[in-house]
């Protein structure tokens, strides 16, 4: 089930879409660095950790800003053309 | 309409003419094109080649209106006298207007040179030959140098002899663009009989647009007009050239100039805004026109913001 | 929230504010399609690894001079997956080196392909999907019906012809499944006119929701095809209205925006985006657009903006970024009054002008824009006269989107 919690502002989308890009960036990029490369690899472990908590922040901050309803075992998605806020719940 | 009557005749442009063969044009095309300036009221200038022309030529020439470019000493009657070294500027006469081809550093070099021919001529064209190659780093010499000009015309000024030089005194006089306008405005006649933009598209093997007999048509001719040249159009360096085939040479289109045709001029124009000043100071209530200070040097600029 | 919904076509990723980058990695392609604009397809002007690696350190290593917020890599050929090994190692060195060397572009980034579909389910090409699959935009070309895809698109080779939809159709379902809003490109020569209709239909049927679908800019047409093409398209607006595919799907083909006279000075911009791109051949060679390399020419010289070695020559850039609307077009152009939405392509004005110039606007497209807008006209009209009837007009009014200017290449 999935239906409309919530709206965030322009700049506020930009901010999770660019944390967005990032995390995707990353994860990708993961995929194809190995240790060997000793100087990137640490960088990227270092940087996802960092990524990933600026991103959990993004939506902690946001929703307690904004009061978005929750469910337990849902979670919420963002739709990057409207700005529409959506809560996700597994059927 | 420009005749270029030789093969050989001497540029008095950017482009070079390095053709040493004599090809002169046949009399019957000479014939034919000048019956088609008549009837269509072209003006007619000749670019000469460095000998005597045969008197059937020379006859054909005095049947109509006309002005001579001619290298200097081949005939004492040319309206334009074009200079293949300063070494020979002595032979320059009081009062003549002058051509002469040279580069942006020979132009640096020779500023006394050029001095000396400005305080005898009436008026001193100058083509430059690397126009299209400027870039920002040499244009601070430049600069200097036709600053160095502009107080050898500011003299001559204050001494009554009112002597033009196409590089800072052109920018002061004119009211709109006036340049070059060949495909626009004006044709050449080559050696072959044949019609061309301008004198370096027959030398560099294009397409002829036309012949006496068929007529002119310039394929895509819009593009050779001010209104069809998006960054000209907008630019206020009156003097330019707007030199169609450096435009080509350059950026592959007629309508486009490159960078350095652009910084060259916007230098010359920035010179000439200089000049104003002094001549100002000098001389208040000139009739040289005011030129604002631009915050570009390169009209692209302007135009692709 | 409103439930009158027309859908609207995509918006190409980051348009406007990405820069394309395309690498044209074969020239070779397992088909032969009777439309193709690229004419001198071979087996043998495949790009190195060298070559795309100096292209990439190009870019990258002038940072400022690529400003652009967002990167579009482009793969083209020919079939670029005819070439995945080399596509792969690109791809990763791409975002190795957006890394390492902190580029703004590695927070956005994407690589495109348009495909022909017929290796898309190769374990080599899906190993690359899978490894990159958040950052990749992949459109599989499909004409429609398999009598309107197999009357162009023919495999090569010598021998009876052989139409390639059956080896397309096969990896729809997986491609779908792995790009849900995916969209196709579909292409009308002359000799397609009369299957329009039922083609859109068809991939719609097929649950491909968005038809990005076009005349070809070449002289094709003949006489009556304006008025076979109206026909066409005023019978596919009543299918989709009526069926109610305009809810979930979209064609190009009907626009609001089109059909309107154009303001000469406030919409004066170019149509085309070539000379905003930058696409590098097999020699290493770089273009404005694809559209300029010889492959794709018919009777010009290629138009080379420089190389890999010594750089792009902005000179040669220089009319691109200053062409405007009004100045490339002729006189009936700048006065039809249905002028908005009439595309054209910055490589067929090139080949098709009078001179070597890309200040010749083509028309030949004009009949077809102007049956296009008609058919368009109608499909708005009764569409909304339907909704009117239904009482939602007035929501939908209230709730539709704003209207996008987008370049379309």
């Amino acid at each position: 089930m999935k239906r409309k919690v919530g709206n965030v502002t322009e700049q506020e989308k930009q901010e999770i879409l660019a944390l967005f890009e990032r995390r995707n960036g990353l994860t990708e990029l993961a995929r194809i660095l190995t240790p060997d490369n000793a100087e990137l690899y640490e960088k990227l472990v270092a940087d996802m950790g960092a990524t990933g908590t600026r991103f959990q922040q993004w939506w902690d901050t946001t929703s307690a800003r904004y009061g978005w309803e929750s469910a337990p075992d849902g979670n919420w998605e963002i739709d990057f053309n409207t700005n529409d806020i959506y809560l996700v719940i597994p059927d | 309409m420009i005749v270029q009557l030789c093969d050989t005749s001497a540029s008095f442009c950017h482009y070079p003419n390095t053709r040493a063969e004599r090809k002169l044009i046949s009399v019957e095309a000479l014939r034919k094109a000048l019956r088609m300036a008549m009837c269509e009221n072209m003006t007619v200038q000749f670019l000469y080649p460095d000998y005597a022309l045969p008197s059937e030529y020379v006859e054909l020439i005095e049947s109509v209106d006309h002005a001579k470019v001619a290298p200097v000493g081949v005939t004492d009657e040319a309206d334009i006298v074009v200079l293949p070294s300063l070494d020979r500027a002595d032979e320059v006469k009081e009062g003549d207007t002058v051509c002469v081809r040279i580069s942006r550093a020979e132009l640096c070099d020779s500023v006394e040179a050029l001095s000396a021919l400005l305080r005898r001529v009436t008026r001193l064209n100058v083509s430059l030959t690397d126009s299209h190659t400027a870039v920002p780093e040499e244009l601070p010499a430049y600069a200097d140098a036709l600053d160095r000009l502009g107080e050898t015309v500011k003299e001559e000024y204050a001494r009554g002899h009112f002597v033009q030089l196409n590089l800072l005194t052109d920018r002061l006089m004119l009211k709109q663009m006036n340049n070059c306008n060949a495909g626009a405005e004006t044709v050449t006649l080559a050696p072959d009989g044949k019609f061309y933009i301008c004198p370096a598209f027959y030398l560099e093997g294009d397409s002829p647009v036309g012949d006496p007999d068929a007529g002119i048509e310039v394929p895509n001719a819009q593009l050779y007009a001010l209104s069809h040249a998006p960054i000209c159009r907008s630019c206020d360096a009156w003097h330019c050239r707007r030199c169609v085939w450096l435009n080509r040479k350059r950026t592959l289109e007629v309508n486009t100039p490159g960078r350095g045709q652009c910084l060259t001029a916007h230098a010359e124009r920035e010179a000439s805004r200089r000049l104003k000043e002094r001549m100002d100071a000098a001389a208040p209530g000139n009739m040289f026109n005011e030129i604002e200070k631009l915050d570009y040097t390169d009209p692209f600029e302007k135009v692709s913001r | 929230m409103s439930d009158t919904k027309i859908k609207k076509q995509e918006e190409p990723w980051q348009g406007g504010v990405a820069k394309n980058i395309t690498f044209i990695v074969t020239k070779d392609c397992q088909l032969a399609c009777k439309y193709c604009y690229l004419v001198g397809k071979n087996e043998k002007e495949r790009m190195s690894w060298e070559t795309a690696k100096a292209a990439i350190d190009y870019v990258l290593d002038r940072e400022e001079e690529f400003p652009q917020e967002s990167v579009v890599w482009d793969f083209i050929g020919g079939e670029p997956f005819l070439e995945i090994d080399l596509i792969d190692r690109i791809c990763d060195y791409i975002k190795t080196e957006l890394y390492r060397r902190d580029h703004h572009w590695f927070d956005s980034y994407r690589f495109s392909f348009s495909t022909n579909g017929i290796n898309y389910d190769s374990e080599k090409v899906q190993r690359f999907i899978n490894k990159n699959l958040s950052h990749l935009s992949i459109g599989i070309t499909i004409d429609g019906t398999r009598r309107k895809h197999d009357l162009n698109r023919i495999w090569k080779g010598s021998g009876p012809e052989r139409g390639s939809y059956d080896d397309v159709v096969r990896n729809i379902p997986l491609w779908l499944e792995q790009f849900p809003g995916g969209g196709t490109k579909v292409t009308i020569s002359s000799a397609d006119i009369p299957y329009i209709k039922e083609s859109v239909l068809h991939l719609y049927g097929l649950g491909i929701h968005e038809v990005n679908i076009n005349v070809v800019f070449e002289d094709v047409w003949k006489e009556g095809d304006d008025r076979l093409f109206e026909d066409q398209l005023m019978e596919l607006a009543d299918a989709i209205i009526d069926g109610g595919w305009y809810e979930s799907c979209s064609c190009s083909f009907f626009s609001e925006n089109i059909g309107k006279p154009l303001d000469p000075e406030l919409e004066n911009q170019n149509w085309c985006g070539a000379g905003m791109m930058l696409a590098v051949d097999a020699a290493g060679n770089f273009y404005p657009c694809t559209r300029f390399a010889a492959y794709s020419l018919r009777s010009k010289k290629p138009l080379i903006i420089g190389n890999v070695r010594d750089g792009i020559d902005q000179d040669k850039l220089r009319p691109f970024l200053t062409l405007d609307r009004l100045t490339q077009s002729p006189q009936k152009c700048i006065d039809c009054e249905v002028a908005s939405g009439c595309a054209w392509c910055q490589g067929e004005n090139y080949d098709a002008a009078d001179t070597d110039t890309i200040y010749q606007r083509s028309t030949a497209i004009c009949l077809m824009h102007k049956a296009r807008v008609r058919a368009n006209n109608y499909y708005w009209n009764k569409l909304f006269r339907k909704l009117e009837l239904e009482g939602k007009k007035e929501e939908y009014e209230k709730n539709k989107p704003e209207a996008n200017a987008s370049l379309t290449c």
